[in-house]
């Protein structure tokens, strides 16, 4: 599992991190105003993840990978680590019903630009309509959440040799297109 | 750098609520009234939860800092319980020792979509639930209507 011990960008407005772990066994607990303090906690950052891997499906990925996370919620043992197990829900998640929705458009275009580059800021969602689910949820994890290549293979199941050539062919295919 | 986002309402959000408890009961309906007529209604609790819930004698609020409150339900058979409240604008979600209750509400154009989320926390709730669940059934519709009802009623 990839840990996540610190709040990640916006979450602080939501909760205090230092009564997180107490919400959090509250939460598994059954207790439901920790539970709805939690779910505010982290709806925002599930959506923010969902929206650029399921796109059209995002709200209906956004629920269902929140609600994974509160029936699951009892398995968390370590609560400093619950944006982490979150986030790994919610990838999974994403992609399973952006897939099943069959959206995704082929796969011919594989590839990304790197992390800050320009031509990635003149449309995002243009960029990702372009790429499969899978391809989607490793750019989100690596452009939005700053994973690096081992970080995201370790939560996709992937080796780490496997994402790093995948990014680069996607890279280097990514760039034509833009150039066109 | 624009990346989207999937966001989710408050009644989204209730319905995840209900979907991680055991035994909850959850409706949800187009109310055809403005959120702000909607929301005066069910943000009332002291004097519209005996209108809406058919089981609730009276509601007191004792305590109230901020979104958080503190309310003493009586039922008809003479059962009382303490609540912890959260309340505001479109959300309200309380619980006592054995009972939990919410509502949420949104804008849906110049209607209201509101949901009402009903349940029970006894200890083996998750076991009792599938015989629990014929019986509550029409708790949530039955809320809803009394919450149209008071809403188009007299004086309205």
């Amino acid at each position: 599992m990839v840990r996540m011990s610190t709040l990640p960008a916006g979450a602080a407005e939501h909760v205090d991190p230092a009564r997180l772990p107490t919400l959090v066994r509250a939460a598994q607990r059954g207790d439901a105003l920790a539970m709805q303090e939690l779910l505010a906690a982290l709806t925002p950052y599930v959506g923010r993840l969902a929206g650029p891997i399921a796109l059209d499906d995002g709200q209906d990925a956004a629920q269902e990978a929140l609600i994974v996370i509160f029936t699951s919620l009892r398995q968390l043992k370590e609560p400093a680590a619950l944006f982490g197990w979150a986030r790994a829900i919610t990838v999974r998640e994403a992609v399973r019903v952006a897939r099943k929705a069959s959206r995704a458009r082929p796969a011919e275009l594989d590839d990304v630009p790197d992390r800050g580059d320009p031509q990635l800021s003149a449309d995002v969602r243009d960029v990702l309509e372009r790429l499969t689910p899978e391809h989607r949820a490793v750019l989100t994890l690596r452009d939005l959440e700053g994973l690096d290549e081992q970080a995201i293979g370790e939560l996709l199941a992937l080796p780490a040799g496997t994402v790093k050539s995948r990014l680069f062919r996607a890279r280097r295919s990514f760039r034509k297109e833009w150039d066109r | 750098m624009t990346w989207p986002v999937a966001e989710l309402d408050n009644v989204a959000r209730l319905r995840i609520l209900a979907a991680a408890q055991p035994s909850a009961l959850f409706a949800e309906e187009v109310v055809d009234a403005p959120f702000d007529a909607v929301w005066a209604v069910a943000a009332d609790l002291e004097r519209e939860l005996p209108v809406l819930l058919p089981d609730v004698r009276s509601m007191r609020i004792t305590a109230a800092d901020g979104e958080r409150l503190e309310g003493h339900a009586r039922g008809y058979g003479g059962v009382r319980a303490r609540f912890d409240i959260v309340l505001r604008p479109g959300w309200c979600v309380m619980q006592s020792r054995f009972l939990l209750g919410g509502m949420a509400a949104v804008p849906d154009g110049g209607r209201t979509r509101f949901a009402f989320l009903g349940g029970f926390r006894f200890p083996g709730m998750r076991l009792l639930a599938p015989a629990v669940e014929p019986l509550v059934r029409g708790y949530g519709p039955l809320v809803i209507r009394r919450l149209r009802d008071r809403l188009t009623g007299p004086g309205r």
